[in-house]
């Protein structure tokens, strides 16, 4: 019933490669975004008890809603295709990003920053070179948590036109049936899974190479 | 997803603050769609009858699906920590990060493609993508446990199997329940994408609201999805910490 997939791939590698890259970038760039405002508002709350534990509570709710869901809410609003991806993809990443940031912070010895500020640190000083780099592996542990979720939610926004491998995904389903469905769908599951797996190896890299050296084990 | 790892909340009106929460919102849903008038086709799908059993069917799957989990990965779990062999605990952690790269969508389709569409392939599908993570928990939990605790009870004259029930299995079960809600709140999520195999349930509403522009069908199926989503959590938080050994 299937068609052999060394011809599939020979055929459709080029594709492939091109789709591996797009859903890569989509991923990258909701990090990159989800990054600078889950620090921002980890920053913003980490200290203060109330506005801290309704961030937390309202980011554990909002990660239980099904993707399919949130992507066919936003299509309406933002159309198809990259704008609802990023937005959802970011929406999913800011839970990891802002507890681990609220716990790395939380983490930083106070007599640390006491003697900065002793030092005669001013607080932005103190945050920029003692809080952040002594949170900052915590910080990319949830970085790294954020980019497993991201990558396998891309693979369903494929259903709103969004970019990257969901599209093969889907392709089987919608000719199944024919003698590539099988083929289409499982190049799509096989890449999605290498993609993420290669991320997380990356992390190992980014997070050792973008600690602070007093603190690389 | 994330692992939530349980922590105990006071019994008082915090608790209540999310059913409440779903409650309004489920009740701003419905007045705004009263003051909607709907077409012939939004008609079709925005009634009583056409709402109950599409979340009816989302809720057995549901809960079918991590029943069987449940059932399968806890047992499989305890057996993999009692054999206590370095490969077999290698193998269990390696799956389970494959199986968390793996995109569910994938499963569904290529289950699909090779088996059926329906909901006996949703059904085996979720339980596939939910074993790994709870045989995971299990195996975690159950090595979390302080050695010198089992080796107290070991000295007391505890036969092995003993240890497990009453030392092991209670101190673990917070983990192992941990595991148990993120696999519910999965389930939930990956339910949705079983409309894509005609295995019926609120994703139903969100493709066919999307495939023929019904923007007021889109918001309810992705509401009542959401709702129950929360929900599912809040009760497994719920029983989490009502079942939770009391010494702990």
């Amino acid at each position: 019933m299937s068609g052999s997939l060394d011809v599939f791939l020979a055929r459709r590698w080029e594709d492939l490669v091109t789709l591996t890259l797009q859903h890569l970038a989509v991923v990258a760039l909701s990090l990159a975004i989800a990054t600078v405002l889950g620090v921002l508002l980890g920053l913003l709350v980490w200290d203060r008890n109330v506005p801290r534990s309704a961030v937390l509570t309202a980011a554990g709710i909002a990660i239980t809603i099904p993707s399919l869901a949130l992507l066919a809410l936003l299509s309406p609003v933002l159309g198809l295709g990259w704008a609802p991806t990023v937005v959802s993809l970011v929406f999913y990443s800011l839970l990891p990003i802002v507890r681990n940031t609220v716990v790395g912070l939380r983490e930083v010895p106070a007599h640390l920053v006491e003697s900065a500020r002793g030092m005669g640190m001013t607080p932005v000083r103190t945050l920029l070179s003692i809080q952040l780099p002594l949170a900052w592996p915590v910080i990319v542990t949830g970085i790294r948590v954020a980019a497993q979720l991201t990558v396998g939610i891309a693979a369903i926004a494929a259903y709103v036109a969004g970019p990257g491998l969901g599209l093969y995904i889907f392709k089987g389903l919608s000719s199944l049936g024919s003698v590539n469905a099988l083929n289409f769908t499982l190049t799509g599951t096989i890449c999605v899974v290498l993609l993420a797996l290669v991320i997380d190896g990356a992390f190992v890299l980014i997070a050792r190479y973008s600690t602070s050296r007093g603190l690389r084990v | 997803m994330t692992v939530h790892t349980g922590q105990r909340q006071g019994l008082g009106l915090k608790r209540f603050g999310t059913p409440l929460a779903v409650v309004v919102v489920l009740a701003a849903l419905f007045a705004w769609l009263g003051t909607l008038t709907l077409d012939s086709i939004e008609q079709r799908t925005l009634n009583a009858s056409y709402l109950l059993d599409r979340t009816r069917e989302h809720l057995v799957l549901t809960v079918v699906s991590s029943a069987l989990v449940a059932l399968l990965a806890i047992p499989a779990g305890i057996a993999a920590y009692r054999v206590r062999s370095k490969a077999v605990r290698a193998f269990v952690i390696g799956l389970g990060n494959i199986g968390q790269a793996t995109p569910a969508v994938g499963v569904v389709i290529l289950l699909a493609i090779v088996w059926q569409t329906g909901f006996y392939t949703a059904l085996i599908s979720l339980v596939a993508y939910c074993f790994l993570p709870v045989l995971r928990n299990t195996l975690t939990g159950l090595e979390q446990v302080d050695h010198a605790t089992r080796e107290a009870a070991r000295g007391m004259g505890m036969t092995p199997r003993q240890v497990l029930w009453r030392i092991e299995l209670p101190l673990a079960s917070p983990v192992i329940l941990a595991g148990l809600r993120t696999a519910l709140v999965f389930s939930v999520g990956v339910a949705t994408i079983a409309t894509f195999i005609n295995a019926g349930g609120l994703g139903d509403m969100i493709v066919n609201g999307l495939k023929l522009q019904r923007y007021p069908v889109i918001v309810v199926g992705a509401v009542l999805v959401a709702s129950i989503a929360v929900l599912i959590d809040w009760a497994a938080g719920l029983v989490e910490d009502l079942v939770r050994p009391r010494g702990l």
